[in-house]
């Protein structure tokens, strides 16, 4: 008999996955082409029509947020659904698992390579939308400088201008958008585990991506309509518990309007999003286990 | 103490065939014992259910009945895999990665230290070859130096036992000749080899055992040399011999109540004939 040595989980496997995941996901033209693809639609938002100031900022914002939300989305579902499916068609998960490694630690890691994949796709696009804010506020603040009124005045206005444009809530409201797409990672991930093909996957993903931004409106609508019948309500219990509220992840409505979010509405967000993420993780281990490969 | 390095116990596999109701029985009933130190090889034609097998005593695929263990540990426990290397039907790597890089990372996967790592995978590229190649990425691997990436990356961790799934198939007698001195070399280190193959010369010079497996049964199993020699039956080998010897020896072979089967010029096999050509051919160049 062999000494075992074996550990029921190694971070060292994991990482050598994650890593080996996220060699591979960049070198994927969509990684490439999407990133591209987000930067210069966030860039371009510098030349939307402006009439104030504040309305500059609002469409730049709206429109930076907006394509960060929907590119970090697009990329994470993208990026997962191929994974496994690929893996098994070119047997690699064979050598991979005949290893002395755990189907778990597996698709743990490939996750991580996800994730990982998606925060310097944030961090990218953040960047640039910043970079692109910070400009913005430089040119209003000049032009701004230059109005003839008195100092206090000028004082006042010139503060207006930083408020509305640069804040710390901008931060926030990246975090979610990145918190969304993690979530959106390990939902593919779940689904492509008992998926026969990566297009399949794709699309249930893209059904539950209209439902789960669309689900919040239509819940109120209904409960306003029919009264709280327990049907209707056991029926939208169970519709938000298989598909995300995809729009609480939304607070580009919230910021734009000016209004700061409050700490504990962005943690119960984060918390909800990391939780729901954590459950589709742990779904898809379990299918998982009991694949035939 | 002799714990088999594979026992196979009563195993059966059904596989199911959705939208319909009926069902594929890959292997069935097959009991199955590789002794530790010896070349086992399942042979069989295409889907006579050997990598099924395979697949099954690595864990990958579940039972239907019956169970399969390693050295003594159920099959479905992670922790059997430990002292195993395998090499899948065809296999196909991450192909961004070099050959060094690749070892690596199933070095990793193998729970090898930072220092042991580095030395095995120089040791290992040694052994099968590719230490020229290291640095080189396997998108421009050929197939033979793919499946000696796979052998490679199979040994990497010093396994007890290794399974090996058709590991000479589309590989060209050059690359299929080394691959085999491999398997002899690995033998001699005391390592255990499970084979399957359904190219049978091949097998046969390297196998201490047999197994013949059709329609997922075992219809055949034994030492190669009791399977294969027959009885009553004995060859001569001459050379220089004289058309009055041969003659001679036939009329003994009569006085004495045996039989001349056959009476033929000896010749080289195929293989051989053809690897003499292209090594020369190549140290011509
Ligand atoms: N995942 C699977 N699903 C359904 N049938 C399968 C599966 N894998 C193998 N089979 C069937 O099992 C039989 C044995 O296949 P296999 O073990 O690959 O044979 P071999 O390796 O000897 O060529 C074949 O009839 C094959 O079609
Ligand atoms: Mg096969």
């Amino acid at each position: 008999m062999i000494e075992a040595r074996h550990r029921r989980f190694s971070f060292v496997r994991v990482l050598a996955i994650a890593t080996n995941t996220f060699t591979e996901l960049t070198r994927l033209k969509v990684f490439h082409v999407l990133l591209i693809f987000a930067l210069l639609l966030i860039g371009s938002s510098v030349f939307m029509a402006r009439f104030s100031f504040q309305q500059e900022f609002q469409i730049l914002k709206d429109v930076a947020l907006g394509a960060m939300s929907i590119f970090t989305s697009l990329l994470a579902v993208v990026a997962t659904a191929r994974l496994i499916p690929q893996d098994i068609e070119d047997r690699t998960i064979y050598t991979i698992l005949a290893k002395p490694v755990a189907r778990f630690e597996y698709l743990i890691g490939k996750l991580a390579g996800v994730l990982l994949l998606l925060a310097i796709g944030t961090l990218a696009m953040g960047a640039m939308f910043l970079i692109v804010l910070y400009a913005c506020e430089q040119t209003v603040l000049h032009e701004t400088a230059r109005q003839t009124m008195s100092p206090e005045q000028l004082n006042d206005a010139l503060r207006a201008v930083r408020a509305s444009a640069l804040n710390a809530d901008i931060v926030p409201c990246i975090a979610l958008i990145y918190i969304k797409a993690c979530l959106l990672g390990a939902l593919t991930l779940f689904v492509s585990t008992f998926a026969t093909t990566s297009v399949f996957t794709t699309v249930v993903m893209v059904f539950i991506y209209f439902i789960g931004h669309l689900q919040a409106t239509a819940r109120e609508y209904w409960l306003q309509q029919s009264g709280a019948g327990w049907i209707t309500r056991t029926f939208l219990a169970l519709v938000a518990l298989i598909f995300p509220d995809l729009q609480a992840f939304n607070l580009v409505d919230g910021i734009i309007a000016g209004a700061a979010i409050p700490l504990a509405f962005f943690v119960k967000t984060a918390a909800l999003g990391i939780f729901y993420g954590a459950i589709y993780t742990l779904l898809a281990g379990v299918v998982f286990y009991g694949k035939e490969l | 103490m002799s714990e088999p390095a594979v026992a196979v116990t009563e195993l059966t596999k059904v596989f199911p065939v959705p939208w319909r109701r009926q069902e594929i029985v890959a292997v069935q009933n097959l009991n199955l014992r590789v002794e530790p130190g010896e070349v086992y090889g399942l042979l069989g034609p295409n889907g006579s259910g050997k990598s099924t097998t395979l697949k099954i005593i690595l864990g990958l695929v579940s039972t239907t009945r019956g169970q399969t263990e390693i050295f003594g540990r159920n099959s479905r426990l992670v922790e059997s895999r430990e002292a195993v290397g395998f090499l899948p039907e065809s296999p196909y790597f991450y192909k961004y990665l070099t050959g060094a890089e690749t070892l690596r990372f199933f070095g990793k996967l193998c729970g090898l230290s930072r220092a042991s790592l580095k030395k095995r995978v120089d040791e290992v590229l040694e052994l099968v070859g590719l230490a020229d190649a290291r640095d080189r990425r396997l998108s421009g691997y050929s197939k033979g130096m793919l499946q000696r990436i796979g052998l490679a990356q199979a040994l990497i961790d010093e396994p007890k036992l290794i399974v090996l799934d058709e590991p000479t198939a589309g590989v060209d007698p050059a690359g299929s000749r080394e691959i085999r001195d491999l398997i002899v070399d690995l033998k001699r280190r005391g390592i255990t080899v499970l084979l399957s193959s359904h190219l049978l010369a091949q097998v046969q010079e390297v196998c201490d055992r047999v197994g013949i497996l059709a329609g997922g049964v075992l219809v055949r199993e034994g030492k190669l040399e009791e399977l294969i020699a027959i009885e009553n039956q004995t060859e001569l080998v001459l050379q220089n011999a004289s058309d009055n010897l041969l003659h001679e020896i036939e009329t003994l072979a009569v006085e004495s109540h045996a039989k001349l089967i056959a009476h033929r010029r000896s010749t080289t096999t195929l293989e051989r004939l053809f690897l003499e050509a292209t090594t020369k051919h190549h140290s011509k160049e």
